[in-house]
């Protein structure tokens, strides 16, 4: 059986007295692909930010590949293997397309101003970290825009861009925060390509938080569904549909429709 | 008007040109390339002047240890600031940064016994007696230079003309560091977090880390520009650091482009030129106004020179429209 990469362990966190997330618990076993799903404020984003540190939780606990990460800064948990992607695809608009995929390549010597003297070292990165972030434009297919500023790219291309720089950081685990949102099918389909290739490829594991329903159970091995900050049920696609919690919280208008 | 038509003015307005560059540079590379608003880079000047003429006047240092020395602690104004500051968000940033340069402008007026308070360097307590002013080395090194560029350039090779060289050697020199480091991947870091700190981060960068590291660079650059511009006037008063100077830098990066290291020197030369031309306005309808006015004067029609030139041209001479556009 495969272990677990990552455990969420009774996570909470409140903003002002507001509570965004409460108690929450998960895991996500290695070499899976998993989805968040649930109504606009359960907490999604939020439980996202603290698992990548880019808020820290009340109390709780995060273990990422047996390290304990909720007390660490967002740039300490990305150098342990954990990339994620923003809502809205944020992409750096004023570097070139490329340069925001060479942005995250890891252990830059370049990124140490003690190495600005010594070139040869920070040249020889370069060079490979351009060559490695070309490939991955190739695989998303915006090789022909590569010298353009990022910030004319379309929204779906911003989606790929955004997915192709996260790669170039060689994540052990990658969490995707709604990465198929507006962005059109023949597009999503291409995403979806891509992510089960990286997968395959890479020994990736995927948390992604989408709204999607169908693309979320056609893809992923477990889903977990979030309420008012707490998650309510988890389980295979097949089970979620069946929850009556779920039902209740997130799907019934769905089935009243139906 | 006589001075208006004279080379020699021109010369020495070219030697401060050359300061401001070195001066501007550091805020080119913390906001062009950081997106850091730093009011207070006048601090540096002052901390690396005032360590030099303390540093040589009372306890009789070496000059060029001294002003080694002067850079080091400017550096680690850099440092403090940053460490105190830094996590701000830009406009709380901005505002404490004023409040910092106005805080050792105070601190150097209001210590006597150790800077000359008011009276500036002229008063710097020298126990032993070690030197009447800190200029003295500095003199000895112009005097010589001097010597021999008049075989090449004749009367012309006066203190002016050797400080306008040297200036500009130095800031030709920093130009192409600071630009080659711009365009390094220390660089591409920095002007990532510009837009979005988070997106570097949540990539593996430790955004502050970069941040500080530009404002100590730009600390260093302001650091060398106080020990040039102590140099040039040959004494240091707190007046001398008031903010108005990092203000007048930072209509250099805007006249220039915030954006381009080739736009410091272009906004410093424009600047300058801007700045001394409009003191031989003594015509009608500029003599209606007594002298005091007038000077208020010279700063209301550079004013008036960037709000055209933001019209016309946001992003400054050397500016990248596109870019600045993006950045909206």
């Amino acid at each position: 059986m495969a272990s677990n990469i990552l455990e969420v362990h009774e996570v909470s966190k409140a903003f002002n007295g507001v509570h965004a997330v409460t108690n929450a618990t998960m895991s996500i076993e290695q070499g899976s692909i998993s989805s968040i799903i649930g109504p606009n404020g359960a907490g999604k984003t939020t439980l996202f930010n603290l698992i990548s540190g880019a808020n820290r939780s009340d109390s709780g606990t995060i273990t990422f590949n047996g390290a304990r990460i909720e007390a660490r800064y967002s740039h300490q948990i990305a150098h342990l293997g954990l990339i994620r992607t923003f809502q809205g695809a944020k992409v750096i608009k004023r570097l070139s397309v490329l340069d925001n995929i060479i942005l995250a390549g890891q252990n830059n010597p370049g990124d140490n101003l003690s190495n600005f003297i010594f070139a040869s070292k920070r040249k020889s990165y370069e060079s490979k970290a351009r060559a490695k972030a070309e490939q991955l434009l190739k695989m998303i297919g915006l090789t022909s825009l590569a010298d353009e500023y990022a910030g004319i790219l379309s929204g779906g291309q911003r989606k790929l861009l955004d997915l192709a720089r996260a790669m170039m950081a060689d994540p052990t685990l990658l969490l995707l925060d709604e990465p198929f949102a507006g962005v059109n099918p023949p597009l999503v389909e291409r995403l979806l390509k891509i992510l089960k290739k990286l997968k395959e490829e890479r020994d990736l594991t995927l948390l992604l938080v989408e709204h999607d329903l169908e693309t979320v159970m056609s893809i992923s091995d477990k889903v977990f569904v979030m309420a008012q900050g707490t998650v309510i049920a988890s389980g295979s696609p097949a089970t979620i549909y069946e929850n009556d919690a779920v039902i209740e919280a997130y799907l019934g208008s769905r089935k009243h429709s139906a | 008007m006589a001075s208006f038509l004279q080379p020699s003015f021109w010369i020495f307005v070219l030697a401060v040109a050359g300061i401001y560059v070195i001066f501007a540079l550091g805020l080119q590379l913390q906001y062009g390339v950081g997106g850091i608003m730093n009011f207070g880079q006048v601090g540096m000047m002052a901390l690396s002047a005032y360590t030099m003429a303390i540093l040589v006047i009372t306890h009789g240092w070496n000059l060029y240890f001294a002003c080694f020395m002067g850079v080091v602690v400017a550096a680690f104004g850099g440092v403090f600031l940053g460490l105190m500051t830094l996590r701000l968000s830009g406009d709380y940033f901005a505002i404490v940064s004023i409040a910092f340069s106005e805080i050792i402008r105070y601190v150097v007026n209001n210590s006597d016994g150790l800077t000359g308070g008011a009276q500036g360097s002229l008063a710097i307590p020298s126990p032993k007696g070690y030197s009447a002013g800190y200029t003295v080395t500095f003199d000895k090194l112009i005097r010589r230079m001097s010597a021999d560029l008049q075989p090449i350039f004749g009367s012309w090779a006066n203190r002016n003309f050797c400080m306008m060289l040297i200036t500009w050697a130095s800031a030709i020199i920093l130009m192409v560091l600071v630009a080659r480091l711009e365009k390094s991947s220390w660089g591409r870091v920095l002007r990532a977090s510009r837009e979005d700190d988070n997106v570097p981060s949540s990539l593996g960068k430790n955004v502050f880390k970069f941040r500080l590291q530009s404002l100590i660079l730009g600390s260093i650059l302001g650091g060398i520009a106080g020990i040039y511009w102590a140099m040039q006037y040959s004494i240091v008063t707190p007046d001398d650091f008031q903010t108005t100077i990092t203000f007048f830098a930072w209509m250099v990066i805007i006249l220039g482009g915030a954006t381009a290291v080739r736009g410091v020197p272009v906004g410093a030369i424009v600047f300058s030129f801007l700045y001394a031309g409009t003191r031989f306005f003594n015509f009608p309808p500029f003599t209606w106004f007594s002298s005091v006015d007038r000077a208020y004067m010279r700063v209301i029609i550079i004013g008036v020179v960037l709000i055209i030139l933001m019209l016309k041209r946001p992003q400054g001479v050397f500016g990248k429209r596109e870019e600045m556009n993006l950045g909206q």
